[in-house]
C-alpha cells in the first residue's frame, strides 16, 4: 500500500499549509499597515465629528499616528531575527 | 452610536429592493447587491423583540444565520463524537476521521510551532473552535440554500413576496455572516483578550505588560515606543477583523455584481435574448470562476484568522529580545 501522504492532493495541501505559515506574518503587517491607519484615522474623524472643528485636525493627527504605528509593527516583523 | 445614525448610515435599499427590478424605473444594481450583502435593517428584522436596556436585540438575517451555524456545528459535531465514544472499537471513520485529522493538524502544525509544547493544549480548544466556526459560517455564506428555497417558494407555491412573515424574510437570502463587521468583530476581541490571558499566564501579570516593549533601550525612547506599542496592541485585532469581513464581502460583490450584468444588459438592449447571451457567454463562466476561487478563499481566511491569532498568542508567551 502507498503511502497517503505521497499522494499529489496530501503534499500539495502540505505545500499550501507551510505557505501559509510563512506568509501569515507578512498577511497579518500589511494588513495592520492600513488597519492602523483607518482605526486611527477613524478615530480622529470621529472626533473631529464630535468636537465640530473646522479644519480635521484630528483625522490628520490619528492618519500620522496610524502611519507611525503600521511602520512600526512592519519594522518589527522585518528585523524580529 | 445610534439607530438614527445607523440608518443615515445604511443606504435606504429597502427591502423592497426586488421590486426596484420589476417596477418600470428599472434595475438598481448596487442597491440589490448591496441588500444581498448587508445585514437586514433594524426597522424589518426576522423576528422583533422589545429593546431590552436600550439595545435592540432582534433577529435580524445575520443574527438568525449566526444561530443556524452554530446550532449545526454543535449538534453535528456533538452527535459525531458522541457516536464514536459509544463504538466498541475506538477506530474513527468518515466524518469523525475527517474531524480527528483537522484536530490534529491545527494543534500540530498550527498551535504547536506558534504556541510551544508547554502551552499547545491550553490554546488549541479557543483557536480550533475559531477556525471551525469560521469556516463553517463562509461555507454556509457560499452555499445559496435561502435563495433556492426562495425561488421554489416564489414561482413553484406561488405565494407572493410582500408579505410580512417570517418565513418571507428568512427566503430573503442567507448570507455570510463572517462578512458582518461585527460579527469579526467580535472575533478578534476575543483574539485580544486571548493574547492577554496568555502573556498573564505565562510571565504573570505585571511582567506581561513589560514585555511588550524591548527592554535596554535608551530612557527617551520609551516615551515613543509605550504609546506606539499600545496602539499597536488595537491595531492587530482590527486588522484581522477587516481582512475577514472584507474577503467574504469582497467574494459576493463581486459574483453578483457579474450576474447583474444579465440584467443590465436586457434592460440597455430592451431584449431578453441579450441578457440571456451575455449571461451564458461571460456572467456564467465568470460566476463558476470567482465561485471556485471563493471556495479556496474561504478556507485560507479561516486558517490565516487562526494562525493569526495562534501568532499573536506565542508572541505574549514566547517573549525573545
Amino acid at each position: 500500500m502507498p503511502d497517503p501522504s505521497d499522494h499529489f492532493l496530501a503534499r500539495s495541501f502540505s505545500a499550501l499549509q507551510e505557505n501559509l505559515r510563512r506568509s501569515g506574518p507578512a498577511a497579518s503587517v500589511g494588513y495592520t499597515l492600513i488597519g492602523a491607519i483607518l482605526l486611527l484615522g477613524g478615530l480622529g474623524h470621529l472626533v473631529d465629528r464630535w468636537a465640530a472643528t473646522a479644519t480635521p485636525w484630528f483625522l490628520l493627527t490619528g492618519m500620522l499616528l496610524g502611519l507611525v504605528v503600521g511602520f512600526y509593527e512592519l519594522a518589527k516583523t522585518i528585523w524580529k531575527k | 452610536m445610534s439607530a438614527q445614525h445607523q440608518e443615515e448610515a445604511t443606504p435606504h435599499v429597502g427591502e423592497h429592493a426586488a421590486d426596484v427590478e420589476h417596477a418600470s424605473e428599472g434595475f438598481d444594481a448596487g442597491a440589490t447587491i448591496i441588500e444581498h450583502v448587508t445585514n437586514s435593517s433594524l426597522e424589518h428584522p426576522l423576528v422583533h423583540l422589545e429593546p431590552i436596556a436600550g439595545i435592540d436585540l432582534s433577529v435580524t438575517k445575520h443574527v438568525m444565520m449566526m444561530w443556524l451555524v452554530a446550532g449545526l456545528l454543535f449538534v453535528v459535531i456533538t452527535m459525531v463524537t458522541r457516536a464514536y465514544l459509544n463504538q466498541d472499537r475506538r477506530v474513527p471513520s468518515g466524518f469523525m476521521n475527517g474531524l480527528e485529522w483537522l484536530v490534529q493538524s491545527i494543534r500540530d502544525s498550527v498551535v504547536l510551532p506558534n504556541v510551544g509544547a508547554k502551552y499547545v493544549n491550553t490554546w488549541t480548544p479557543l483557536l480550533l473552535t475559531m477556525f471551525v466556526f469560521i469556516l463553517a459560517a463562509n461555507i454556509v455564506g457560499l452555499i445559496p440554500m435561502f435563495e433556492a428555497l426562495g425561488l421554489v417558494d416564489r414561482f413553484v407555491l406561488g405565494n407572493g413576496h410582500d408579505a410580512e412573515s417570517l418565513i418571507n424574510g428568512v427566503l430573503h437570502g442567507g448570507t455570510t455572516v463572517t462578512a458582518n463587521y461585527n460579527v469579526t468583530a467580535a472575533l478578534a476581541t476575543i483574539t485580544f483578550f486571548a493574547i492577554i490571558i496568555a502573556g498573564t499566564m505565562a510571565h504573570g501579570f505585571v511582567k506581561h505588560w513589560k514585555n511588550l516593549v524591548p527592554s535596554g533601550l535608551a530612557k527617551p525612547i520609551y516615551v515613543l515606543l509605550i504609546p506606539i506599542e499600545i496602539m499597536g496592541m488595537f491595531v492587530k485585532p482590527f486588522a484581522l477583523t477587516m481582512r475577514l469581513a472584507a474577503n467574504m464581502t469582497g467574494g459576493h460583490i463581486a459574483i453578483l455584481s457579474i450576474l447583474s450584468l444579465v440584467f443590465l444588459f436586457t434592460e440597455m438592449f430592451e431584449s431578453a435574448a441579450v441578457g440571456m447571451g451575455v449571461g451564458v457567454a461571460m456572467s456564467l463562466p465568470l460566476a463558476v470562476g470567482i465561485s471556485a476561487l471563493e471556495i479556496i478563499v474561504v478556507m485560507v481566511q479561516a486558517y490565516v484568522f487562526t494562525l493569526l491569532t495562534s501568532v499573536f498568542i506565542g508572541m505574549a508567551i514566547n517573549v525573545h529580545h
